[in-house]
């Protein structure tokens, strides 16, 4: 009973529209087809040879199916040191962003400070700022610094696309939650590390889940900071490399295909994994925004 | 109380990372290790073979040190960016690849270090041909040393100009190649091949210029009354030798040939999907190396731009001459090490193995038309009559503004190609530059 | 017994201490500690978006009005005060570049948002596989921007790509997308909203899926029709999430420039030149940094009267709720 209201439709009970719910299928699967078909061409492509790929005329299954594509990418010691470099960069940022967006959420939802609401439009207004301005007098500092064509000077730098975002969204999330069952908590003895472990993390999971990949997939796909800060072999990530793949002699598709294939895995299973916790995230987490 | 103590785990832990990312774990060695850095641009083959060669010979003169070379290769564009964000943060870079068209900016915004004093103990400037020498000059100084060239000429498939019975000799004046292009578009169109190819790529400018240079044209020229330098450098490119050379580009697009956005050096004609190219000479490399012996029979090669005209006056051709320079930035450590490596990728025994194997032309007197010159004849294909081109061929200005100008005219030919008149284009197209110029 | 005696008194002593000490933390840890603990927590966020944020948002007011080129980076940097804001109002590229941005951010915010919207409001019926649906849709939003850039560009290729193929079977000519000036710009649109409304689907849903579907069994007993039910209930409820969206999505789209630099480098005849892209051209390929800081200043006030718009449109009070 309460799933079918759920799902309840604005459009049920109405009386005129036979035709109805073929029609949303088909609208639905419209856009499946225009949404995927790029993929999928992508995909036929990999396993294509460089030649086959801008053959004509193109076929959706190639005539010749090949892994070498594949076994190129893979066997670049280069592109797959990037592919590590990615991972650790990624998984650290969103370590860090999402420790360091918690302590700031839950500051705004909890406590009451001077200067709360400035500081709240501050990082509002941080937020739009376009983050190509940044690029050289970051170059410049890190170059003092010796932070330059390293991973852990990308981690730091990823927080600036990823904290004003996760702070809102951590800070309603924890906001949803209702003081009371902290403080009864409390009351009934629990230590506030005990109120802080047992209650609120395990409620706000859906949103720490959905501050998480975002986190990950800001930090996996970016490539215009890191093609400034860490151009060096050892340091470079996954997306840089796939873009220096397309010299301005020729665009082998075969190769930049396979290696897109292999930029989507993580980030698709990371989306499928956390789906559902995503949609419950976003929608407790958005609601006070 | 318990918030705190997380509150001090997180910091304990954001720095204990901090710390461990600094340390460095690397044992010490013996043998003093010296790594030098470069930054070149693509293709990346011609880099492998080189260092690989300079690299041994270096380490071998000098047995006191194990030295290694950590060069990156990068498209075009991102090369400029790359050294210009380098020396911006004053990165050490030890060797640098430079297109021709970057020195004067670059050595005006003082990237390049001083390389006279090497070159006049090395005395071996007087094997250079004179202009690419020049080319690597600033201010008098040396800034670099141009290390290969290419020239542009007109390449066509035998067979396909047969079929449309097409005397090559045509395509030499400027209505003969348009008339050419019709008859070969009517043949070639069922079989997906197109006639002439027409570049609308970024490099556009490159491929104009030799027209405006054989009606006698220039890009810039120096003048007097500059509001800050007394005299400097002034667009001529609007003149009327300039707006009759654009003409031509448009009577091509005119007459049905289409614009190519994107570039494949060679490859689209080595692939048989043009009939005739104006490219440069790296195009051979396009071809596989067993193919070379019988590439004469296959395709033709004209040693020229089209002229406007070859029954009266003898209107000389021209051509562009390109290739890299190779410089090292101010901002080195091991500017003697660095210098002396400079030095073996330029010896003939390096050097000559990958000219052979990307179709390069010498720099070199002694490579291009001494002692070494047998070897390149036998196995190049045309090499006689590329070399030959050399003395034809012009390079562009060395200024600082100079990319800023080329982009003003690569627009100006844009325009010019979506129908605009030249005239109107060109003009436009010089007051940004004079502009830009500090006029 | 002497022996013992002597051994407990040091026990004695710093226990003492210790308990004297951890009473005069409590007692810092009360006065002070306390009072700031709001500020402790938030001391990592701050620290970082100062360091990696605003400190660079300085140097770039800084940079905007100096000399400061190629020419100039490792020299002396004049002060020119506001003549890098004028080099860019009278530059007719520049005004090009605004025109542009208008096209694009108008044609991508309305599609992401037009589309999204009804791709939400359709799974949110009784579709079978809405689950199935919902995780496929996300998808374009999980790929990087090269890869969108590149397989759209791949696509629309006037020779091999597949959509040209696939007009020439159908007996039409086969369309050159790439150098068309007044029709590039659209299909870098439509790479654009394919890459963002998986956003927008995401964010709406979450949106749709909030809404108490009470409600909707009362308005029908009322007897209200589907377009009253959407425009009197639906809309309204989710007016936050759709202001949140828009104001995201807007401000994205101005500060986006990966696919235009790489799915046609601004061109054909800079049409597909972006201010956010005129400003990286400004900045990285003629090397006036000056102009690009100044560029990007202009935009980031752009984005502050964009939201602002917004807020108002949308009513503030509602934001409060």
């Amino acid at each position: 009973m309460k799933k079918n209201l759920r799902h309840s439709s604005i459009f049920t009970y109405s009386k005129w529209f036979f035709a109805e719910k073929p029609i949303i299928y088909i609208l639905l699967l419209t856009y499946l087809f225009i949404t995927l078909l790029p993929l999928v061409w992508v995909l036929s492509t990999s396993f294509k040879s460089n030649e086959e790929a801008i053959s004509l005329p193109p076929q959706f299954i190639p005539n010749n199916p090949t892994f070498e594509n594949y076994l190129f990418v893979i066997t670049e010691p280069h592109i797959m040191h990037s592919l590590f470099n990615s991972f650790i960069v990624s998984i650290g940022s969103t370590i860090l962003s999402v420790a360091i967006s918690a302590l700031g959420g839950y500051a705004f939802a909890r406590f009451q400070f001077k200067g709360k609401n400035i500081l709240l439009s501050v990082i509002l207004g941080l937020f739009m700022i376009p983050v190509l301005i940044n690029i050289i007098p970051l170059y410049i500092m890190f170059s003092q610094v010796g932070l330059l064509n390293s991973l852990l000077g990308l981690v730091l730098t990823f927080q600036i696309l990823i904290i004003p975002l996760n702070i809102f969204l951590l800070k309603s999330y924890f906001e949803t939650i209702p003081r009371e069952l902290e403080e009864a908590a409390l009351i009934d003895g629990c230590s506030t590390l005990g109120v802080i472990r047992r209650i609120t993390i395990p409620l706000s999971m859906p949103g720490f889940a959905i501050a998480a990949v975002l986190a990950f997939r800001f930090s996996w796909n970016e490539f215009i900071l890191p093609i400034v800060l860490a151009n060096r072999p050892d340091s470079m990530v996954f997306q840089v490399a796939l873009y220096e793949f397309v010299s301005l002699y020729s665009i082998e598709w075969g190769y930049l295909t396979a290696g897109i294939n292999i930029a989507l895995i993580p980030i698709l299973v990371l989306m499928l994994i956390f789906q559902k916790q995503m949609v419950k995230g976003l929608t407790l987490g958005a609601i006070r925004n | 109380m318990a918030k705190l103590k997380i509150l001090i785990t997180v910091y304990f832990a954001i720095l204990s990372l901090f710390f461990i990312s600094q340390m460095n774990l690397i044992p010490i060695i013996a043998q003093e290790e010296i790594t030098l850095t470069a930054i070149f641009a693509e293709p990346k083959e011609r880099w492998d073979m080189l260092l690989e060669n300079a690299t041994k010979i270096l380490n071998d003169r000098h047995p006191d040190k194990t030295i290694k070379i950590d060069y990156r290769v990068l498209p075009y564009s991102d090369t400029r960016t790359q050294i210009l964000t380098a020396m911006a943060g004053k990165t050490p870079i030890d060797l640098v690849s430079l297109d021709q068209i970057w020195l004067g900016e670059f050595a005006e915004a003082g990237f390049l270090s001083d390389l006279t004093a090497n070159t006049q103990k090395w005395n071996k400037s007087s094997d250079w041909y004179v202009q690419n020498w020049e080319g690597g000059l600033y201010n008098n100084q040396v800034k670099g040393i141009w290390a290969w060239t290419d020239v542009r000429a007109l390449w066509y498939w035998k067979d396909l100009l047969n079929q449309a019975d097409i005397n090559p000799n045509e395509l030499e004046n400027w209505s003969g190649y348009i008339s050419a292009s019709k008859k070969l578009k009517q043949f070639l169109q069922n079989d997906g091949i197109q006639g002439m190819h027409l570049v609308g790529a970024a490099h556009s400018p490159d491929m104009w210029y030799p027209y405006l240079w054989m009606l006698g044209g220039e890009i810039l020229e120096q003048r007097d009354g500059h509001p800050t330098k007394q005299n400097y450098w002034y667009p001529t490119y609007n003149s009327d030798l300039g707006v009759k050379s654009l003409q031509f580009l448009k009577d091509q697009v005119d007459s049905g040939i289409k614009p190519q956005i994107n570039h494949y050096w060679g490859q689209e004609f080595a692939d048989k999907k043009f009939a005739v190219m104006l490219e440069g000479s790296w195009l051979l490399g396009q071809f596989d190396k067993n193919e070379w012996n019988t590439l004469e029979e296959k395709i033709g090669m004209i040693p020229m731009f089209p002229v406007p005209t070859t029954t009266s006056s003898n209107t000389t051709t021209s051509t562009l001459m390109g290739g890299w320079i190779l410089s090292i930035p101010e901002t080195s450590h091991n500017k003697e090490l660095s210098w002396e490596l400079l030095t073996i990728i330029l010896e003939p025994n390096v050097l000559i193995p990958m000219l052979l194997q990307q179709g390069y032309l010498p720099t070199q007197k002694s490579i291009g038309e001494g002692q070494y010159a047998a070897k390149l004849k036998s196995t190049i294909p045309y090499y006689e009559e590329l070399v030959s081109l050399i003395s034809l061929g012009k390079g562009r200005p060395n200024i600082p503004e100079y990319p800023i100008v080329a982009e003003h005219i690569r627009n100006a030919i844009e325009q010019v190609y979506n129908g605009v008149d030249p005239k109107q284009a060109l003009d436009e197209a010089s007051k940004q530059s004079s502009k830009a110029l500090g006029w | 017994m002497r022996l013992q005696n002597n051994r407990q008194k040091p026990w004695v002593g710093s226990s003492i201490v210790f308990i004297f000490l951890k009473f005069a933390y409590n007692r810092i840890e009360l006065l002070i500690l306390k009072r700031f603990e709001p500020y402790l927590f938030l001391l990592p966020s701050i620290i970082i978006l100062f360091v990696f944020l605003f400190i660079p948002l300085i140097w770039n007011i800084y940079i905007s009005l100096h000399d400061v080129s190629i020419l100039t980076i490792i020299k002396e940097w004049n002060f020119v005060g506001l003549k890098n804001f004028y080099n860019i109002f009278s530059d007719s590229n520049f005004y090009n570049s605004v025109k542009v941005t208008l096209v694009f951010v108008c044609g991508s915010v309305l599609l992401q948002f037009g589309i999204g919207l009804v791709i939400s409001l359709l799974l949110n019926q009784q579709v079978r596989a809405s689950g199935l649906f919902r995780t496929l849709f996300i998808i374009p939003w999980t790929v990087s921007t090269v890869i969108t850039g590149f397989s759209f560009k791949f696509l629309f290729d006037d020779s091999f790509g597949i959509i040209n193929y696939g007009i020439e079977k159908l007996g039409l000519e086969s369309i050159g997308w790439f150098s068309d000036p007044n029709l590039a710009i659209w299909i870098v649109i439509v790479a654009n909203t394919w890459y963002g409304a998986p956003f927008t689907i995401l964010f709406l849903t979450a949106g749709l899926l909030s809404i108490n579907p009470t409600i909707y069994e009362a308005a029908i007993i009322d007897g209200a029709t589907k377009f009253r039910r959407f425009f009197y209930i639906t809309l309204p409820l989710l007016k936050s999430f759709i202001l949140t969206n828009l104001i995201l999505v807007t401000v994205w789209t101005i500060n986006f420039f990966d696919l235009q630099l790489i799915m046609t480098n601004g061109g054909p005849l800079s049409s597909t030149t972006t201010m956010s892209l005129y400003m990286y051209k400004q900045a990285f390929e003629f090397g006036y940094f000056s102009e690009g800081a100044a560029v990007g200043i202009l935009l980031i006030i752009m984005n502050i009267a964009v939201a602002f718009v917004y807020l108002k449109l949308f009513d503030v009070r509602n934001k409060n709720t």
